[in-house]
């Protein structure tokens, strides 16, 4: 383990992946949620960019590139539906938010 | 053990007690700048990733928009204090981390045993010196190999603005009423009205006692609220 490896990327990517994930199932502040997916989100950037960056290609960092794009996307898409949920329910907790169930 | 090895553990160290902050905090704004912090030292790995572009893009699209715009939705919407991570739902939480650790345990065994190798790429190092830089490299490979896949992009972009637009609308019942009356109140003598948007088309006539002369021999159609007019909610409104 004296000079950096693949791994130690993946290992990296892999846990905040996880944290995300950790955060996603037990968290109930659709806020928190959001912020724990664009967590999970950067974790796969991460990986690419170790991919690449092992590989001598650009390929991965260009699918990093998008991965940004689409995040960007879906925080404008995300937070929209927060604030309807907000402003429809008056509450950003996940457990209250029943239409789609009931 | 090398210099960049002890840099990258520093980083990658504070990047996952960041997003552990993140999951962990009560306050939702000590997550966000949990978040920050983490991206941040997300995009000082990818420098020592010879990425440069992507870290600078991170911090820009990441900590500059996503965040600030998390921060907005922060104050706009209404803050409750919930008893997560302080009684409630005590099965859930055990259950997320179960699932966490056996999710680690199978990453880390695919890690360890990773044996495929793909060919090697056609930008090392020297390639990318060659054209001038990471940022050069990346332009020519995304404005060449990958042209439709960024006019997606693009595409999606504005689709997201759009959407973004539709669901930023007026959502009170108080502000629909508003914008509702301005829109059905002005209907002449007609019932139907001369509305070239023809919205009121779908609105019933109004009753005698409705209609009150407005100067001359039209009549103007005047109503307190929309509701006056028509047992439809407001847009699709759905009435609680």
């Amino acid at each position: 383990m004296s000079e950096l490896t693949t791994a130690h990327f993946l290992f990296l990517s892999a846990a905040l992946f996880i944290i995300g994930m950790v955060g996603v199932l037990t968290r109930r502040n659709v806020l928190i949620i959001f912020m724990c997916v664009e967590l999970m989100l950067n974790a796969v950037n991460v990986s690419f960019i170790g991919f690449a960056w092992e590989q001598n290609a650009l390929t991965g960092q260009i699918f990093a590139l998008f991965v940004i794009a689409v995040a960007a996307a879906e925080a404008v898409i995300g937070l929209g539906i927060v604030m309807a949920l907000s402003r429809r329910l008056d509450t950003v907790d996940i457990d209250e938010v029943r239409q789609l169930r009931e | 053990m090398a210099i960049e090895v002890l840099i990258f553990y520093l980083l990658a160290g504070v990047a996952i007690a960041a997003a552990a902050g993140v999951v962990l905090a009560r306050n939702p704004v000590h997550s966000a700048v949990s978040l920050v912090l983490s991206f941040v030292n997300v995009a000082a790995i990818y420098v020592m990733l010879r990425a440069e572009f992507l870290a600078v893009a991170q911090v820009i699209v990441y900590t500059g928009a996503i965040i600030v715009l998390v921060l907005f939705v922060l104050m706009l919407v209404q803050q409750q204090d919930l008893p997560e991570f302080h009684g409630g739902r005590p099965l859930r939480r055990a259950v997320g981390f179960l699932l966490g650790l056996v999710l680690l345990a199978e990453v880390a065994a695919a890690i360890l045993t990773r044996s495929l190798r793909g060919a090697p790429g056609s930008w090392p190092p020297e390639a990318v010196a060659a054209v001038g830089g990471n940022i050069q490299a990346i332009g020519r490979e995304l404005y060449s190999v990958y042209m439709l896949p960024i006019q997606a992009t693009a595409l999606l972009l504005l689709a997201a603005t759009v959407g973004a637009l539709f669901l930023a609308r007026p959502e009170l019942i108080e502000e629909r009423l508003a914008v509702a009356r301005r829109l059905f109140t002005i209907s002449l003598a007609h019932p139907r009205g001369v509305d070239p948007l023809q919205p009121v088309a779908e609105l019933p006539g109004p009753h005698d006692n409705e209609r009150k002369p407005a100067g001359g021999d039209r009549v103007l159609v005047m109503a307190r609220n929309a509701e006056e007019f028509t047992e439809q909610p407001a847009w699709g409104e759905i009435r609680r």
